[in-house]
């Protein structure tokens, strides 16, 4: 992700929040939705309380890039 | 159980806890350090969205229905992931324009509408009517639980309400509306931020988790032994309750799910009170980007314990639901942990306190402004200072909307669980998402579409949420709900048009989003949207491409002074305010010497004077406010005619003015006659600009006046034709004299009465001088009139204006070279025949006079000398040496050596003595020198080789040189003598000596002497005696030859700069 120009980014963005709102929802969700344990708790509590933390690391990683391109940061500010 | 005084007493201290940091958060705000402006406070703010309802309600309905809690907080960090452009676009736009509240950026969005903020003030108080009578219920509830529940020895609780006749959830109302009051309306603010409430919200939002990580510590692993085992406990317990584990259930169908995503990914984005602290308190842009990753994060560490800690509660109490909402308080009380009980009860009362706090001063806003102004505005206002009602009013809206939260509370009773009631409220804010993402990234979307689907909207939600749940609390007869409205079974609320199958929100969020938006988008698509509807959806669809346009293209005609704006702020946001904002305005800006802003940043202060309003009572109310005020006082704001014809975009306007002016320098450089060109000229400003007068005047340096060269359009004696002085007095003289453009967009406005008068019976609107230059220096001017518009003159204009008179300069310079290139050919011919002339007379040949020898030469320095040298024989011996140099080098000049020669040569041989020569040769040219304002300077020898005699005299020559053989030293004759042709009489002096056998007698022209070098000065006498001495044994000739040599040595320059005449003569032995 380098070289990816503001507009980019942008769909970038738009495309983890898509993918979020799908993996949350039937039929993705149907997946984790079982009577089965892992570790003790229920499959589907495990998912979301590993699921969740991973998203927020994502968003974490990409604003960490946004942070280190001032320069594209800028750009951002013109683009929009 | 807690005493009610210790409980009283901790959240007392907890408020004056609160109250500290905000108010020291205003104080350092006022002394411009924010605490809060960082991303880690905007971050914590943010969670204002986590309320009692998550603190109590997810576990209520996780130990109820089961994991359809998590869609709350899932949507939310779903969104969050756009915040950087959604989010942030959102921001800037409010910032743009000064927007204050969502109502306010769905108005502004929407043609400013009055009507529109109107609805979704109404829409917006009473959807958050539910959310906060959750809020009134959650704290009481705990309140008293906290207070009353005994401790059975068997480890169930006893719950029995305080004094029947205390209402605590009253008490609570009264308490927040008055921290509402304190942190959002203590004084009028022109911003509409609140830095200190900000502060407050985070602090809030601090205790909250800290409350609510606590107790779920305390009970995973304090009750129990972590996730695994309360798990494995509860499945062993309650084997027929896995529902609560998995979704796609009964209780929670997969389109519950969905819904519930849905609708708190748009009221996370569109409470609100999530709009205000997001949005209008969000100090810096910048700060979107951590909270990008923090407020999710919150939202997970909010909940990571919500479901060990239901569990656990059902574990506790044997399954017992009733009380699921406050397992969190039971838990601890249950244990005997009072203290953690005690905290986890201020957590609660954060959320509830920060979400009543914030929704209310962010309703009272709208209600002010959308509600309360336009009935102010039609009640007219000129009176008096408003700022001291508006502030109460602002007031008795926040306690207005608590108590309004507090009546519904009153009705809906305990029929309700936390979460459901919040729901409806999540649904409301759902209704205002099309308008505005529609607004944000939609052109069409229009005033009428946006009103027509929020009313739909807000119609279906009123009817499939709020009309059911005043059923289920018995207040509405359950008629309705069974058989319809008017008795249409296709009318029931919550199976409208028979969509049954569904639970209550999907339900009803189907039917409210079906009409709103497709009455949005069919509405707007079937609209026209007039220019303001195209103005504001480009400012808002596309701000950064807008804003470097902004409008320069307005003015207002009659426009009020700075004074006159600050006092109309000051009826609004108090005097003191109004003083220090217009101050900080005005602070770089350039005043005229009139004290008032030039007429294009009058409108820039009318806009600015327009946001500080709106800060204070929104955009809309700001808006109207202004016209009124402007059209009260008859002035208005008047598009500037647009003078190219085109839509209002920079870039292709300056294509235009480029090519005008592109098509002006073709025009100036053509090459034709120079009136040809002025009049072109003219004709395409005419034709360009449909001005109805346009005049070139060019200086006429003699009578010191501007003349008309060239004149375009409708003929005015005075301002067309007549010529102009260079006056001050005159708006063309000033142009000219200070050689800039002098324009008048208004004519009602003049300030030089003698040119007033003409404008005015001229009819003239507006106009303009540009002064024509050439190398900056002003030669004429160019103007333009107008009868039909005022106003053309826009500052992008006048420089075109001035481009015009600049290309108009080009051509007079060019005309004028040219012009001067014929005179030079001109004189070039005349100084070819001077040359000849005087060629003609220099003599051909030298005489063969006995006894001496004798050279002569004249080398003209350009193509014609005033020089003039000639011998004259007299007899066998004798001979006469003339040496002359006529001032100027004309024909004229050239004429008069020439008469001069035919004189002498005809005059002379009869007069016999050198001095009489003189007088007569002066006598006879007097008149004709004086005529021709010429001078001529002479010498004159005579000598006689058989008497070694010689006699001579000057007319103000350049004394010539004798190197005499026996000294070996040169002397300088001279003799008295004046000039020829300045006096008409004068007396010659005749002087004598005698030349004896080697001496060397040089006669020369002041072309020797003065021959110059940068070092050493003049070539001067004593160089030229020096040479003399060393060349004289040399042949004449080559003296001369000799000396010019060293003379152009000297100068360093192998032509002279004047001309060089010399005549050097030898007496042999």
């Amino acid at each position: 992700m380098k070289d990816l120009r503001p507009t980019q980014i942008k769909e970038a963005w738009t495309l983890l929040f898509v993918l979020g709102v799908i993996m949350i929802n039937y039929p993705f969700i149907h997946i984790f939705n079982k009577e089965t344990t892992v570790f003790g708790s229920p499959l589907l509590v495990v998912y979301f309380m590993v699921g969740w933390p991973l998203s927020i690391l994502v968003v974490y990683i990409f604003v960490r890039h946004l942070e280190h391109q001032p320069t594209e940061d800028e750009g951002k500010d013109s683009e929009e | 159980m807690i005493s009610v005084q210790l409980v009283a007493l901790i959240s007392l201290a907890y408020f004056a806890l609160l109250f500290g940091v905000a108010y020291f958060a205003d104080k350092r705000r006022e002394a411009g350090r924010s605490i809060i402006s960082n991303s880690h406070i905007y971050s914590l703010s943010l969670a204002v969205f986590v309320t009692t309802w998550t603190l109590y309600g997810s576990v209520g309905r996780a130990a109820t229905s089961g994991l359809d809690f998590l869609p709350v907080y899932l949507g939310p960090t779903l969104i969050a992931f756009t915040w950087w452009f959604f989010l942030r676009k959102m921001v800037l736009v409010s910032k743009e324009h000064n927007i204050v509240s969502i109502a306010d950026f769905i108005s502004s969005r929407y043609r400013k509408s009055a009507v529109l903020g109107a609805i979704v003030t109404i829409f917006a108080v009473i959807g958050i009517m539910p959310y906060i009578a959750l809020q009134l219920k959650a704290v009481a509830h705990t309140f008293d639980l906290l207070t009353t529940t005994q401790v059975g020895p068997g480890g169930s609780a006893q719950f029995t309400p305080l004094a029947p006749r205390m209402d605590t959830a009253f008490i609570v109302a009264t308490v927040l509306a008055l921290f509402g009051v304190l942190f959002g309306a203590r004084r009028l603010d022109a911003s509409a931020r609140h830095e200190g409430l900000v502060a407050a919200v985070a602090l809030e939002s601090i205790i909250k988790l800290v409350a609510f990580l606590a107790v779920g510590v305390f009970v995973t692993y304090g009750l129990f032994d972590g996730y695994a085992d309360i798990f494995q406990r509860f499945f062993a317990t309650f084997p027929d309750r896995d529902y609560l584990v998995t979704i796609g259930t009964t209780q929670i169908p997969y389109a519950k799910w969905f819904s519930l995503t849905f609708i708190s990914i748009m009221a996370v984005m569109f409470l609100p009170r999530q709009f205000h602290i997001m949005v209008i308190e969000n100090s810096d842009p910048k700060h979107i980007k951590s909270a990008m990753w923090r407020f999710p994060a919150y939202m997970f560490l909010i909940n990571l314990f919500v479901i060990p800690i239901a569990l656990g509660g059902l574990l506790m109490f044997g399954g017992d639901t009733t009380h699921a909402d406050y397992f969190v308080l039971h838990l601890p009380l249950e244990s005997g942990h009072h203290w953690l009980a005690l905290l986890v009860f201020l957590g609660g009362f954060s959320g509830a306190a920060g979400m009543v706090m914030v929704s209310s001063i962010a309703l009272a806003t709208m209600i002010l402004n959308h509600l309360v102004m336009p009935i102010v505005i039609k009640l007219r206002f000129e009176s008096h200072d408003l700022s001291g009602f508006l502030i109460n009013m602002k007031r008795l809206a926040i306690v207005a909307v608590i108590f309004q939260g507090y009546l519904y509370y009153k009705i809906i009773g305990d029929s309700f669980a936390l979460v459901n009631i919040g729901l409806i409220s999540f649904v409301a804010a759902t209704q205002f998402a099309p308008a505005v993402i529609g607004g944000l990234y939609w052109r069409r979307g229009n005033v009428s579409g946006a009103t027509t689907g929020l009313l739909l909207g807000f119609v279906v939600w009123f009817y499939t949420l709020l009309v059911p749940s005043f059923v289920r609390s018995g207040w509405v007869k359950t008629d309705i709900l069974e058989n319809g409205l008017f008795d249409l079974p296709l009318l029931r609320p919550t199976e409208l048009f028979g969509l049954s199958g569904f639970d209550l929100w999907t339900h009803s969020l189907f039917w409210t989003m079906f009409f709103n938006l497709s009455a949005y988008l069919l509405v707007s698509l079937l609209t026209r949207p007039n220019s303001i509807d195209r103005e504001q959806a480009a400012k808002f669809v596309d701000p950064e491409s807008y804003r470097e346009e902004e409008q320069k293209r307005r003015r207002i005609s009659k426009a009020p002074t700075i004074m006159e704006f600050v006092n109309l702020m000051a009826k609004f946001i108090g005097e003191k305010q109004a003083h220090a904002t217009i101050a900080e305005y005005l602070g770089d800006r350039e005043i005229d010497e009139r004290g008032s802003l030039s007429e294009y940043d009058l409108p820039n202060l009318k806009r600015f004077a327009e946001r500080t309003l709106a800060g204070s009572v929104g955009t809309a109310p700001a808006r109207i406010i202004i016209e009124n005020y402007l059209s009260a006082r008859g002035s208005e704001m008047e598009d500037v005619f647009d003078i190219f014809g085109t839509v209002t975009l920079s870039r292709t306007a300056s294509r235009e003015q480029l090519g005008v002016l592109y098509e002006a320098a073709s025009i100036a450089a053509s090459g034709e006659e120079l009136k040809n060109i002025l009049d072109n000229i003219l004709e395409l400003l005419m034709r360009q600009f449909k001005f109805d007068l346009c005049v070139i005047r060019i200086l006429d340096e003699d009578r010191n006046s501007l003349i008309v060269r060239s004149q375009k359009g409708m003929s005015s004696e005075h301002l067309g034709e007549s010529e102009r002085d260079l006056s001050m007095d005159t708006y063309i003289g000033e142009a000219f004299l200070t050689n800039s453009v002098n324009k008048v967009n208004d004519t009602d406005f003049l300030e030089k009465p003698h040119s007033a008068q003409i404008i005015h019976r001229e009819g003239i609107k507006s106009f303009a001088h540009a002064p024509i230059t050439v190398e900056g220096q002003p030669m004429g001017v160019l103007s333009a009139f107008s009868r039909s518009v005022k106003g053309i003159f826009t500052e992008e204009f006048v420089e075109r204006f001035r481009s015009l008179a600049g290309q108009i300069g080009v051509a007079w310079r060019n005309a004028s070279q040219t012009r001067r290139l014929i005179e030079v050919r001109g004189q070039e011919r005349e100084l070819q025949i001077a040359k000849n002339i005087q060629l003609g007379l220099l003599p051909t040949q030298t005489p063969k006079t006995t006894g001496i020898s004798l050279a002569g030469i004249c080398v003209p320095a350009r193509q014609v000398g005033g020089d003039y040298y000639d011998y004259l024989e007299r007899g066998e011996n004798g001979i006469d040496l003339i040496i002359a140099d006529v001032s100027g080098h004309n024909v004229g000049a050239a004429l008069i050596m020439a008469e001069a020669r035919t004189f002498i040569q005809a005059q002379a041989r009869q007069i016999d003595s050198a001095n009489e020569i003189m007088e007569a040769i002066n006598r006879f040219f007097y008149a004709d020198l004086t005529r021709a304002e010429l001078f001529i300077t002479m010498f004159y020898l005579k000598y006689n080789s058989a008497n070694h005699e010689m006699a001579y005299a000057s007319a103000g020559h350049n004394p010539p040189l004798i190197w005499r053989r026996d000294s070996n030293a040169c002397e300088w004759l001279d003799a008295e003598g004046l000039i020829l042709g300045i006096r008409k009489e004068v007396v010659f002096e005749e002087k004598k000596g005698t030349l004896n056998p080697g001496d060397l007698v040089l006669l020369y022209t002041d072309g020797i002497i003065e021959a110059e070098n940068a070092r050493e000065g003049f070539f001067g006498r004593d160089r030229l005696c020096a040479l003399v001495s060393e060349y004289h044994d040399r042949p004449p000739q080559e003296i001369i030859n000799n000396l010019l040599d060293q003379v152009r040595l000297f100068t360093g320059m192998q032509t002279f700069n004047d001309d060089v005449t010399m005549i050097v003569m030898r007496v042999e032995k």
